[in-house]
């Protein structure tokens, strides 16, 4: 998937890894972190896009963030609750990788059909992992033909594992009773934030991909919890203005 | 891939009849599958509790008022809190935490109680309750099947069918945006938008998300739709 050395990259991939570490120690988004994450998943490993899905208690593979905001992008994540690298992958528990797209239309055809018009060649699909169940899968895209040099799957995966403990380090995560309700608050601030950005893109006419970014830029000026800024829009006790 | 915990409540909400949404049967179905003595749904809004719009036997219906007239009980800290809340011994820790309701309710029979939020993304409804007349905490197996009721009774209670909950199409995020937009072109709330939405979709035969990514796109705007 990429020629760069992940060496080459581990500045940036450094830079991460203690951004993260200080995100944890305070009162953190999730949304917020998990896209930040996303979009460095395609900075480090030069892939084409990248997005988080997690598995809700209904049993349905959900998008959680996404390196892009553009319907399109997060179409092809929504897609694999049905079928795909990214379904394999929380069902086997195992990496799904998929060098050239074109030869798994027998495989996945609505999801490779619609990857490959996006612009797409070949796929990867990493699981999360706690105490032994597969609670979602961090993917990536690339719009090359190839596999993805083996050191760079290692920090993709633990990119992964990094995603993991942030959306269960919040309280003592030690019983699937505390695993369940997190996943439910952290699956329940995804479309939080949509209906917050449906209202922003409403009023002030911008598409969600603005409305995303203005939201986050107000909740870092303002130091506030993404989720928490999505709520008082909703709620109509703020008004964001451009 | 809906799971065997989802499938089990579609079961029980399709043969509970199309009345499901408003009646006592949807507490019916929340107090069989979590498997306790009985359950009731308490709906609020602005912190403060609005009524209970079912519940599945007289001492459910009993906690529902109690909570109601006291302002204190399991639904009311739910909601507040945003979080599940457990009392597996109302007797010896529900006195302090609940002055007023625990004594009440403990004399009508009632041993354990749990509350558990509803709400649709940024969409606060209310809370669920339910009740055991023993002592004990919900097991891992019931706690999931709780957490996953109390979202299908508050997406049930916008005006989901069990079909609809089926396909799942409420669940794709520009059903969230088309009715976050939706609110501000008709100035009402995000609940009451996604049930506009469903009930334009039900209407004109559309798929929820196929009439969502025509609203996000700009093609169909609700306040050129005279029904306002």
């Amino acid at each position: 998937m990429t020629n760069a050395s992940s060496v080459l990259k581990h500045p940036l991939l450094a830079r991460t890894f203690v951004e993260l570490a200080d995100t944890l120690v305070d009162d953190f988004d999730v949304v917020d972190l998990l896209s930040l994450l996303s979009e460095r998943c395609v900075e480090i490993l030069g892939v084409s896009s990248a997005g988080l899905l997690l598995t809700s208690a209904e049993g349905e593979l959900r998008v959680m963030a996404s390196s892009s905001e553009a319907m399109r992008a997060v179409e092809l994540f929504e897609l694999q609750s049905q079928e795909g690298p990214c379904f394999d992958c929380v069902c086997s528990g195992k990496q799904i990788t998929n060098s050239d797209l074109a030869t798994a239309q027998e495989l996945w055809p609505r999801f490779a059909r619609e990857a490959l018009n996006a612009g797409f060649h070949s796929v990867l699909a990493l699981p999360m992992s706690l105490r032994g169940s597969v609670v979602g899968a961090l993917n990536l895209f690339s719009d090359q033909v190839g596999l993805m040099d083996e050191q760079d799957v290692v920090v993709a995966q633990s990119l992964a594992d990094i995603a993991t403990i942030a959306i269960f380090q919040q309280r003592a995560a030690s019983e699937s009773q505390v695993i369940n309700t997190n996943l439910n608050i952290a699956l329940n601030s995804r479309v939080t934030i949509e209906q917050a950005k449906g209202i922003l893109s409403e009023r002030l006419v911008i598409d969600m991909a603005e409305a995303f970014s203005h939201l986050r830029g107000y909740a870092r000026s303002h130091n506030l919890l993404l989720v928490n800024v999505a709520q008082t829009i909703i709620d109509g006790t703020l008004e964001i203005h451009r | 891939m809906t799971n065997k915990r989802m499938l089990r409540i579609l079961t029980e909400l399709n043969s509970a009849g199309d009345e499901s949404s408003r009646s006592r049967s949807l507490c019916l179905v929340c107090s069989k599958i979590v498997v306790v003595t009985g359950a009731g749904i308490m709906i609020m809004t602005d912190d403060k509790q609005r009524g209970s719009i079912c519940s599945s036997n007289s001492v459910s219906a009993l906690i529902e008022d109690l909570q109601y007239t006291l302002g204190e009980g399991p639904c009311i800290d739910a909601y507040r809190d945003d979080q599940p809340v457990t009392e597996a011994d109302l007797q010896g820790n529900g006195f302090a935490r609940w002055p007023g309701f625990a004594p009440a309710v403990l004399s009508a029979g009632v041993r354990a109680v749990f509350g558990f939020p509803m709400r649709v993304g940024g969409i606060r409804l209310g809370a669920m309750n339910l009740y055991r007349d023993r002592i004990g905490p919900l097991s891992d197996d019931q706690h999931a099947d709780a957490l996953v009721m109390a979202g299908v009774a508050a997406r049930v209670f916008l005006g989901m069918s069990a079909k609809e909950l089926e396909d799942n199409s409420d669940l794709r995020l520009n059903v969230h945006q088309a009715a976050g937009m939706v609110s501000v072109q008709l100035a009402i709330s995000v609940g009451d938008a996604l049930i506009r939405l469903r009930a334009y979709a039900f209407a004109n035969s559309r798929p929820l998300d196929n009439l969502a990514n025509d609203v996000v796109s700009g093609a169909i705007r609700f306040e050129n739709l005279g029904y306002n």
